[in-house]
């Protein structure tokens, strides 16, 4: 039984760790850097080939700006805005997408 | 002189060689009932609902259903060319063939629910 108890802490406190994002906050933000192309609330990009962020896993978007920011995933036009945003940021921003309703969906 | 003109000769072979192979990637018609046969790989992952990968980070991996045709296609080529780093995306993408993307692209890019 003791056994079991130390990996369910460790996934509990993994759970917690996470900075939470705030959606408000990142609604605002998201208008001055990521509407312009992704849509107000990230539902109807302008090019067909970016992204729909609306209802995409708020960790998901979170690792995609960081990586951008970091440089690791290498794309001139995000890094750019990726920049602008402080870590607080992508976790508001991530928050605020990921709250809002798309064509996105759960598929097999 | 001779060396501006063999540099901007050079420069522009080097786009002419890189752009075509951009501008291809939404040409290719995709078929979704074709992708059935192909999102054996895809499934794994992205087939179970609120699946995290657990290397090398632990995150959700993202969901596919609905999502933009040639966002799709740009992503898996981004991996097969290695531009976008996550081994298993990598290795997966690498075994692609363009219309195997083209395919996978129509089928997540189709489905609503």
């Amino acid at each position: 039984m003791k056994r079991f108890f130390l990996p369910i802490l460790i996934l509990m406190l993994a759970g917690t760790a996470h900075a939470k994002g705030n959606a408000d906050k990142g609604k605002a933000k998201a208008a001055q850097v990521c509407a312009a192309c992704h849509g107000a609330d990230g539902a109807k990009p302008t090019a067909p080939d970016q992204p729909i962020l609306a209802g995409q896993y708020p960790d998901y978007l979170v690792k995609a700006l960081a990586d951008y920011k970091s440089g690791k995933r290498a794309n001139p036009i995000m890094k750019a805005f990726a920049d602008q945003l402080s870590k607080q940021d992508i976790e508001d921003v991530s928050a605020w997408f990921a709250s809002q309703k798309s064509a996105l969906h759960f598929q097999r | 002189m001779r060396n501006h003109f063999s540099m901007a000769i050079t420069a522009g072979l080097l786009v002419s060689a890189a752009v075509p192979a951009l501008a291809q990637q939404p040409a290719l018609a995709g078929d979704p009932k074709e992708a059935h046969k192909k999102i054996a790989m895809c499934e794994g992952c992205h087939g179970i609902p609120g699946y995290k990968t657990a290397y090398p980070q632990v995150y959700h991996v993202p969901m596919l259903g609905g999502q933009q045709a040639a966002y799709i296609s740009s992503a898996l080529h981004a991996y097969k060319a290695g531009q976008r780093k996550h081994p298993s995306m990598r290795g997966i993408a690498a075994s692609l063939s363009d219309q195997d993307i083209a395919d996978l692209a129509a089928y997540y890019s189709a489905g609503h629910k």
